[in-house]
């Protein structure tokens, strides 16, 4: 079941050319979704204008090699590490959903679009990385959703509480877990059971690229813009006002605890 | 000057909200970034902004009182024992200020009951614990008598 | 908590219930420990220990220190200038019992690790003014809890505490207290031999001077929300010198500390005009006081009403004198960053200004009163005073038990005991405890019972102004107008607006009198009938209704003693109009309450005073 193609199998109910089309779709409402919100929100000209204000507070020069130096380091260590996360857990349970929602998306194009029936036989890897991909978003997805959301840990509010912030975590761990059973159904019978997860399965995928102009999605590129200004702001000296570290050992430790809603 | 949080620094981690002595740091239900739900309540006690492991919180004076443009900034290192401040007035005039916050390493402090069991005559004293010692002095605890007392008002107190 | 959540009811045991977290809590939480190793030590906190309280900001200074092992002070000599601030009226026995042991209390402060500012010259704390010594105390609180930590069984953090319980087999006998957690919503029952009242004054009853954005910026913390009287009141503990309001001057807007100005900076105050102007109202103040304007330093009380008067002739603001003094590095240094280890918000005032101290001098103002009993003030609640030395009328067993047996305080929350400040708050908080260890020995077996009528009639009191929420705002479109519910800020500003206009605000220059005191407590009891109908939207709200419930309370017990006392002892704090002068013939007592939560009666009487110390 792992090493098969469950779009392939698929394609007997829906032409391949139906499902390229659709994925034609989603990735135009990602890229749509994300300039209506930045055009509407005007958040490029916020940062463009935040940029211009870090430019302008500088105290020491910053040349071209080393910005490149800078970007690479944020696209290395802020990107592909996401480096950001100050909590360890929340770290690593993005990173699980990151690069698992990268080798599931991916593994879907290629699939679809490479190996889009059972004629073209699909190399193992891919239907492989799908499944992995969906289950490594599960796990980080779940894990985030039940403890490590601040408003449930610091703030004390039910798992089962939904804002509005929700709507990007909630409609990619349904998409992706919808998927991962449609998948599953499809591959051991039960033809109308399959049907009712795929119709599903491609709700929550709708919902998921549909609603980026009001979810958490278009965070995923305005995060590594931000974290590239803060540390040019660091490395120009302005830093966004505030004072240089101090000139003192570091002999003292921390009394930092994880914060909890008691 | 009460405080706000800088959507693109701020990762939801809940440390603001968990030190907050006003609990007026709360999660926005649109973004789960942090937020000051109600500003006039806030005594710009700077707890969320020392506690952010990212700086993402800043002040701003009160409306009610405050001109715009200026920026008063921490930087507190446990590690390192140190506070450090800038001021940037409204006129562009800076100051800088480094102030240290410990002497000791955080949770270095002797719990009492790490020291001797007190005995029952010292229960029934007036010393406190680690009194005489702690208090540095010769002769011991000091006290009044009773025949002291004098009820009442009386002239040129 | 939502749809799917359930409110539990979580109980907890201990022997000693310290109730607050702050200077005093901690105090108590750490000496209970020493003395009661084996016992069950809990301390509850409505916010986080580790920024709780007045000195959440931190303290640049320590203004309760004898320094006894320099022969820099005696703990006489601090009762008589604590008792001359108050013009004459503290209780000796205790402040005398604080001032002899704080300053083992500033040695352990040193130990753990908090940063004091040495003499280069002899080593010695840097003396800031006769009783102030600096420190660089941002870490103050942190350092502390840190304390408190080490001490407790166990630190329950963001849970209010609302109600003491009484014990169903004793009368006037405390045996625990109820509360919720204001993250969870789940109702807490505490369970305790002996209870430490340790919570916070009351800022927020009178109106402040800024009542937009700016009324976060009231000069004690707006979280002091008088629970450190209205859990002793409820109970039917005596309060005394309620009346003792205390007004500081401080800068405008930010309402910065000018202690470290006139004693460290030697900067002094002037008139608009650029005189001095205190020694105009000599002649006026003798009138009133007599020869208590002759007493040096000046009663804090009598530099407000030269002020006040100063002012009201036309030819304020007053002004602190700092072009000088900033002209040195160090003192500019000082005086910056005083304002950032313990008042932020003045640093920022002035930045947004742009007063630079150095080419301005700063206005200064009064602020709107305060009700607490840590600094030039002292209300609270009535304790028994030291054994080996109290007069018999002042003592009843226990040091620091209020007249309900097991019920103890520190800090704000004990009356009579002034200019104790963070260090004596700490010291007050270890003297209740120790004598809470006794008292608990002492009892042996015979242990408090609460009542389960009590404490599920008190779950269903607080949870009320979130059902009120709920159900009435059905009634409505949206906003905030309703026929049926009132929210925790319109009950507060109304609360502000009565005591403001009636018991001595800022709006009628501190001034008050009969017919607007008896008018005042009118409009409180409908203040009070009304609190019925508070509607909280969320737990948030739910801990504004129960710290307004607590500050009406609190607001009660000042009109009454206001009332009650016949005399201005205090001009500069407030005034009665019809008693202008301070009348020692017959008001050299204490003022004394008790309020019956059955028949919402308060009984007033008067307390001698004992003077030990010449």
């Amino acid at each position: 079941m792992f090493t098969s193609n469950p779009f392939a199998e698929l394609s007997s109910l829906i032409s391949p050319s139906v499902m390229q089309a659709y994925i034609a779709v989603m990735i135009f409402l990602v890229v749509g979704g994300t300039l209506f919100d930045v055009v509407h929100k005007k958040s490029a000209k916020y940062f463009f204008n935040n940029w211009q204000k870090i430019k302008n507070k500088e105290t020491q020069k910053v040349g071209g090699g080393e910005m490149a130096s800078i970007a690479i380091k944020t696209a290395v260590v802020d990107g592909l590490t996401s480096g950001e996360f100050c909590n360890p857990q929340r770290r690593i349970a993005h990173l699980l959903g990151m690069y698992g929602f990268v080798a599931y998306v991916v593994a879907t194009i290629v699939m679809v679009f490479s190996y889009p029936t059972m004629a073209t036989p699909t190399p193992a890897i891919w239907p492989a990385l799908w499944y992995i991909g969906g289950l490594m978003v599960c796990i980080g997805g779940y894990w985030f959703w039940f403890f490590l959301r601040v408003d449930v840990v610091a703030e004390g509010h039910s798992p089962f509480r939904l804002v509005r912030a929700d709507l990007f975590i909630v409609s990619l761990l349904a998409s992706v877990t919808l998927g991962l059973i449609w998948a599953y159904v499809q591959s051991t019978g039960g033809a109308v059971a399959a049907s009712t997860l795929l119709g599903l399965y491609l709700i929550a995928t709708t919902v998921l690229f549909g609603s980026i102009p009001w979810s958490k999605f278009s965070h995923m590129f305005f995060k590594p813009a931000a974290a590239f200004q803060k540390r040019m702001e660091k490395a120009n000296g302005s830093r966004r006002n505030l004072p240089p570290p101090a000139d003192a050992p570091e002999i003292y430790g921390s009394a930092r605890r994880q914060p909890q809603n008691y | 000057m009460p405080t706000f949080v800088y959507m693109t620094s701020c990762d939801g981690c809940g440390h603001c909200v968990d030190i907050c002595p006003s609990d007026i740091m709360h999660i926005d239900k649109t973004s789960r970034r942090a937020y000051n739900i109600e500003p006039n309540f806030c005594w710009e006690c700077y707890s969320c902004v020392k506690a952010c492991p990212q700086n993402a919180i800043d002040c701003r004076g009160y409306a009610e009182f405050a001109p715009m443009g200026h920026s008063v900034r921490a930087l507190r290192e446990e590690d390192k024992g140190t506070i450090s401040w800038k001021i940037k007035f409204r006129n562009g005039t800076e100051k800088d200020f480094v102030s240290p916050i410990r002497t000791t390493p955080w949770g270095s402090i002797k719990s009492p009951s790490d020291y001797d069991v007190p005995g029952p005559e010292a229960l029934i004293s007036q010393e406190l614990a680690h009194e005489p010692d702690a208090l540095n002095i010769k002769g011991g605890l000091p006290a009044l008598e009773r025949k002291q007392l004098k009820k009442g008002f009386r002239k040129g107190l | 908590m939502g749809l799917f959540s359930n409110r539990k009811t979580i109980f907890v045991d201990s022997d000693v219930l310290v109730i607050g977290g702050g200077m005093a809590g901690c105090g108590a939480t750490y000496e209970a420990r020493y003395w009661g190793r084996d016992l069950n030590i809990v301390c509850v906190e409505k916010a986080n220990i580790e920024r709780s309280g007045a000195v959440a900001q931190g303290l640049y200074a320590i203004n309760c220190y004898m320094g006894m092992q320099w022969d820099e002070n005696q703990p006489e000599d601090h009762v008589r200038y604590a008792r001359n601030d108050l013009m004459g009226l503290v209780r000796e026995d205790l402040g005398y019992d604080i001032a002899r042991h704080v300053d083992s209390s500033v040695h352990k402060f040193e130990e753990w690790g908090l940063p004091f500012m040495k003499d280069p010259k002899t080593g010695r704390y840097l003396r800031e003014g006769k009783w102030q010594i600096m420190i660089h105390g941002e870490s103050y609180k942190p350092i502390v809890a840190e304390a408190a930590r080490k001490a407790a069984t166990e630190i329950y953090n963001r849970i209010m505490v609302t109600h003491l319980l009484m014990d169903k087999k004793k009368k006037n006998r405390v045996a625990g207290a109820v509360g919720f957690n204001v993250r969870t919503g789940d109702f807490y029952v505490f369970r305790g031999k002996a209870v430490i009242v340790g919570a916070g004054g009351a800022s927020h009853i009178f109106k402040p001077r800024s009542t937009g954005e700016g009324m976060g910026r009231t000069w004690y913390a707006p979280w002091s929300s008088a629970s450190a009287y209205a859990l002793p009141i409820q109970v039917g503990a005596k309060m005394t010198q309620m009346e003792n309001r205390i007004v500081l001057t401080r800068f405008k807007d930010g309402y910065g500390p000018v202690g470290a100005y006139f004693l460290h900076l030697k900067t002094y105050t002037e008139n608009v005009n650029g005189e001095e102007y205190e020694s105009t109202w000599y002649k006026d103040t003798k009138a009133m006081v007599g020869d208590y304007i002759d007493r040096h330093p000046v009663p804090t009380c009598l530099r407000n009403h030269a002020i006040l008067k100063e002012v009201a002739a036309g030819r304020g603001p007053i002004r602190m004198v700092t072009k000088e003094a900033f002209k040195d590095p160090h003192l500019e240094q000082v005086g910056w960053e005083n304002f950032l280890g313990m008042t932020i918000g003045q640093a920022v005032v002035w930045a947004s200004q742009n007063v630079d101290p150095k080419h301005t001098n700063p206005e200064l103002t009064t602020s709107e009163p305060y009700v607490m009993g840590s600094h030039a003030t002292c209300s609270g609640a009535w304790a028994s005073g030291p054994e080996d030395y109290a007069p018999d009328e002042y003592q009843w067993g226990y040091n620091r038990m209020m007249t309900v047996d097991g019920l103890f305080g520190a800090g704000d929350t004990i009356g009579g005991t002034a200019h104790k400040f963070s260090s004596g708050s700490f010291t007050e908080g270890r003297i209740a405890a120790k004598a809470a260890v006794r008292y608990i020995q002492d009892m042996g077996t015979d242990e408090p019972e609460v009542s389960e009528e009590e404490y599920e009639n008190f779950k269903a009191e607080v949870f009320r102004p979130l059902e009120t929420y709920k159900v009435g705002r059905n009634e409505i479109v949206a906003g905030t107008v309703s026929p049926s519910y009132i929210l925790p800020l319109h009950g507060l500003q109304r609360l502000e607006k009565i005591m403001d206009e009636y018991v001595g605000g800022i709006s009628s220059g501190y001034m008050t009198n009969d017919w607007g005191l008896n008018k005042g407590l009118e409009h409180l009891q409908m203040l009070k009938e009304d609190l019925e109908y508070l509607g909280a939207e969320d737990l948030h709200q739910l801990m504004r209704s129960w710290e307004l419930k607590h500050r009406l309370l609190a607001s009660f017990s000042v009109a009454h003693h206001t009332l009650f006392r016949k005399e201005t002892r205090w001009p500069g704090y407030y005034y009665r109009g019809d008693h202008m002068k301070l009348d020692d013939k017959n008001w050299h007592c204490f003022t004394l309450s008790q309020y019956d939560a059955k028949s919402n009666e308060w009984a007033m009487e008067k307390a001698p005073v004992y003077h030990i110390i010449d």
